[in-house]
């Protein structure tokens, strides 16, 4: 009795993972059959005086606009890419869209930013990445320019200075009465040789 | 030669010989107590050695209380060196005649309690063989360096202190002590770099007695100012206050008057010295000690009214836990029994008999070394973020048999330097080479 | 000889925390692996990275990448990595104790639980207000008491803004640690739990860790050197940990990247105790709008 229920048990295990992989190889089968194509997208950078607007323009194997493709836009950060524009950008029936730049976002110490325009999980496309370097972000602070200044959490060589010589002062004036002491007894002591 | 000149022989001969017996006899009694120091610092330094096999995880301090009763020991011993200033200079340069008996007893117990302190900090480092990069790589921004330059420079100030008013003494035992043995008698030479008591070395040495008195001043205050800034540099509650320089300095003179008067005690005691340290110095030293303690209630006062009346956060916290909480017993033990009632007590003339103010001084003694306990521990105790999330032994501090070991060895290390240097040199300046005061031929007041 | 003999262990223990490693960041940073140089979907883009078409890794790389692993030696890591500021916010309404940032850092500096480098704390700002969970690490001050307190420069700050201690100076007074107002260090009292490690010191992963120093929250420099996230920003199940480049203006949880600027004056952040002007470099999100209710005990922290 107990034999055969784990007979049973055991038979829809395996049909039952039997289905699972039938069916993730169909899904796999399905997505080749869908013919997935590239998209084209062209980006144009505008600029003018107090805005900068990218401007990326989608368009199929034949030319025409594709509408209604989601983008996404994104700067390059040291850990991840931070996304501009809106929360959803599509492009609308000439298959552009436009996404304004942050005028107060920091670039690399010349003002450099890398631009990414992503096309993703699309159902026609094919997943890409367009990258492009502009001179749009706000000038960081040099390397250079974090020099360990002079303080008291700085490193030994960066001393502040009066802290320095308030010190100094002090240890050399009590250490030349010391001095001075030593050497009065080192002539007490040649005055006792002499008698 | 006429009678009062055969009279000043006569005295001098004897006050000789009475301050030089002991350096000579050695009684069965002094190496029963060296015996036991030593048994104790054996003791403790095989706390240290498993100390240093184990490290510091065989001591009581976690990662909160940091600090234990290794640092409050450190703030005791620095307290009590201070002493030598006192004498040396403060009452030196107020012309008191009374004082110049107990100058060596301060000297000698202001270098023994510098070396412990020094030693002490040794104790309490995680690294001791990385001792030396506190001079390699020395950051001149830290208070600790500040403290390293200032208890060095103190330690010198006090060995020169106490060597150039020993010196004419120095002499005199090379002159008169024939029946030692070949190394003290080589000792004594050396070390008194031939003093003839010549009126060139003689002005020399007042001159140099001079400058140490009014340059020692300074340098005592500032020893204890700067370990005052080893905290009051911090934002723990009880040690971020403005007030703590002086509440450490004026401490550490009640503390070290009151060591004096122990020392005083058992040194008349032991070596027979009545008609040297009489009860009219151990009145003196009362009225001083009193003078002394009502300094250090006022600092007290300003230390805990302010907190105390604004209650603020975890400073608020300390206070209760110092005057109602789990460290009442202790603070009010050190408050009362160390400080207040010594003061009324004191005020008493027949308290300032030599039993009941070394009694009194030994109550002082503790309270002084309580109240170091009580102004590092409970601090670290009150972060400003709550204690969680640790282990359990993390929220306590009751030093192990290790810490009390150790601290115990440094007090026998601290009056084994003070038995063997009294055991050496005169503990009563002998040869005056200052202006003699005419009034007493012995007593010198 | 030796160096042979050495060489293929070490690697493959390398390799085996790399890809630990990797698995984390690949969760961690889910969609954006564009700067990862394993990178498959740069293939079509109009990338003029050099490191766009990586089929096959020189051993010499994974060295120098081992090198870098494992944080650099003391003198080096004494310089800042060029051009940061890293900066951490902790968005206090979204964490549960969870723990799991307490369990990543204990497992990657090799700490026992009793004596972590995290701790995530009950807080209660007055009687009438919810209690809430407040993560805490160093908070890598920009005005470090800690710092200005050591008396041999054993502890350090870079110019990248982080806050570290070289184990090998280090003498053990614990200055350092009297002088922290949050509580951040703590102390190797003991021999280190784990043993001897046998890779080389660096300040940068406090590893191995010496008994009789100090120790803390380090920001995991050696992670950040390969433009990783520190483990407890990829251990957080909540996002509640944003970490970044102060420069960059922008912080990340792993899941979503914001402006610094931005989210900081949208939520008014704060950083603890302002007044003591440590100026730390870890920012506080306000417990308001909580995701979770107040539990001392639920799903997520009940199995450590």
């Amino acid at each position: 009795m107990k034999a055969t229920l784990f007979n049973i048990i055991w038979v829809l295990k395996i049909s039952w993972s039997v289905l699972i992989i039938f069916f993730s190889f169909n899904t796999v089968l399905a997505q080749e059959d869908d013919m997935m194509e590239d998209a084209k997208i062209e980006l144009s950078f505008i600029e003018d005086a107090d805005s900068k607007i990218i401007v990326a323009t989608a368009t199929n194997k034949n030319d025409e606009p594709i509408e209604d493709l989601e983008l996404y836009f994104y700067v390059k950060r040291s850990f991840s890419n931070l996304p501009i524009g809106d929360f959803f950008n599509a492009t609308d029936e000439t298959g552009t869209i436009k996404v304004e730049f942050p005028n107060d976002l920091p670039g690399d110490p010349e003002g450099n930013v890398a631009i990414l325009v992503k096309l993703m999980d699309s159902d026609l496309y094919n997943d890409m990445t367009l990258e492009t370097i502009k001179k749009w972000g706000v000038p960081s602070p040099s390397p250079s320019q974090f020099h360990e200044k002079r303080s008291l959490w700085a490193a030994a060589a960066n001393a502040p200075i009066p802290l320095i010589l308030i010190i100094s002062a002090l240890i050399f004036s009590i250490w030349f009465i010391i001095c001075y002491i030593i050497y009065i007894l080192f002539k007490i002591r040649k005055i006792g040789m002499v008698t | 030669m006429s009678k009062q000149s055969e009279h000043q022989q006569e005295f001098r001969e004897r006050r000789e010989k009475d301050l030089l017996r002991h350096i000579i006899k050695t009684s069965l009694n002094y190496k029963l107590w060296i015996a036991f120091l030593i048994l104790i610092i054996l003791i403790g330094m095989y706390g240290y050695y498993r100390q240093l096999k184990y490290g510091l995880i065989v001591t009581a301090m976690r990662d909160y209380t940091s600090w234990g009763i290794y640092i409050s020991n450190f703030v005791f011993f620095v307290a009590i060196s201070l002493v030598g200033s006192l004498f040396s200079s403060i009452l030196k340069l107020n012309k008191n005649e009374w004082s110049k008996p107990l100058t060596r007893i301060s000297e000698i117990i202001a270098v023994s309690a510098i070396i412990c302190a020094i030693v002490i900090i040794i104790v309490d480092m995680g690294r001791p063989d990385r001792f030396f990069y506190v001079i390699r790589y020395l950051r001149i921004q830290s208070p600790i360096i500040w403290d390293v330059i200032i208890i060095s420079t103190y330690l010198v100030i006090s060995l020169i202190l106490l060597y150039s008013s020993l010196l004419p003494d120095l002499a005199l035992c090379r002159d008169r002590l024939t029946a030692i043995p070949q190394w003290k008698k080589k000792l004594y030479r050396m070390l008194a770099i031939n003093w003839r008591n010549h009126p060139n070395q003689l002005d020399m040495l007042q001159k140099v007695t001079k400058i140490l008195a009014i340059s020692v001043l300074p340098v005592a205050f500032a020893i204890h100012t700067v370990t005052s800034w080893l905290f009051a540099t911090t934002w723990r509650p009880g040690w971020d206050s403005t007030n703590l320089g002086p509440y450490f300095v004026s401490g550490a003179f009640m503390a070290g008057a009151a060591a004096i008067i122990i020392a005083m005690y058992f040194i008349r005691k032991s070596l027979h010295l009545k008609a040297y340290i009489t009860e009219a110095h151990f009145d003196k030293m009362g009225k001083l000690l009193v003078l002394l303690s009502l300094v250090y209630l006022y600092f007290n006062i300003n230390e805990y009214l302010g907190p105390a009346f604004k209650m603020v956060g975890v400073e608020g916290e300390h206070i209760i836990e110092l005057f109602v909480g789990k460290y009442a017993p202790m603070y009010w033990f050190v408050q009362l029994g160390g400080l207040v009632l010594p003061i009324v007590f004191l005020l008493f003339k027949g308290m300032r008999r030599s039993l009941p103010i070394f009694i009194i001084s030994t109550f002082i003694i503790l309270g002084a070394w309580f109240k170091r306990f009580l102004i590092v521990i409970p601090s670290l105790q009150h972060p400003y973020l709550p204690i969680q999330g640790v282990d359990e032994s993390y929220l306590h501090y009751n030093p192990t048999w290790e810490e009390w070991a150790i601290t115990l060895a440094s007090f026998a290390w601290f009056l084994l330097i003070i038995t063997i240097l009294i055991k050496l040199f005169p503990i009563i300046p002998i040869q005056k080479h200052e202006h003699v005061s005419k009034r007493h031929p012995i007593l010198n007041f | 000889m030796e160096d042979d003999k050495i060489h293929p262990d070490s690697r493959r223990r390398f390799l085996k925390k790399l890809s630990t490693g990797s698995i984390l960041a690949a969760t961690g940073l889910a969609f954006n692996s564009l700067s990862s140089c394993k990178d498959k979907s740069s293939e079509k883009s109009t990338l003029l990275t050099p490191d766009g078409k990586l089929v096959q890794v020189p051993n010499s790389e994974i060295e120098a990448m081992e090198h870098l692993y494992h944080g650099a030696p003391p003198d080096e890591a004494r310089e800042g990595i060029p051009g940061k500021k890293f900066v951490m916010v902790v968005d206090l309404s979204k964490c549960k104790n969870a723990r799991k940032c307490i369990q990543a850092c204990d497992k990657h500096h090799n700490l026992t639980p009793e004596r972590p480098y995290i701790k995530v704390l009950e807080m209660k700002d007055n009687e009438k207000s919810s209690p809430y969970w407040m993560p805490k690490k160093c908070f890598q001050c920009d005005n470090p008491p800690c710092v200005k307190v050591c008396p041999v420069g054993a502890t350090f700050k870079r110019t990248d803004g982080i806050v570290l201690i070289d184990n090998e100076r280090c003498i053990g007074c614990r200055f350092c640690m009297a002088a922290c107002p949050y509580s951040a260090r703590v102390f190797n009292w003991g021999n280190p739990p784990e043993g001897k490690l046998d890779i080389p010191y660096s300040p940068e992963t406090s590893l191995p860790s010496k008994q009789g120093t100090v120790a803390k929250c380090d920001f995991c420099p050696e992670m950040l050197r390969q433009d990783k996230l520190p483990h407890c920003v990829t251990a957080c199940p909540n996002g509640v940990i944003y970490f970044g480049n102060e420069l960059e203006d922008s912080v990340t949880n792993g899941e979503e990247t914001v402006r610094l600027s931005t989210l900081l004056k949208d939520k008014a952040g704060y950083r603890y105790m302002e007044e003591l002007g440590t100026k730390p470099r870890v920012y506080y999100l306000p417990p308001v709008d909580r995701l979770f209710p107040f539990e001392k005990e639920n799903s997520e922290n009940s199995t450590s």
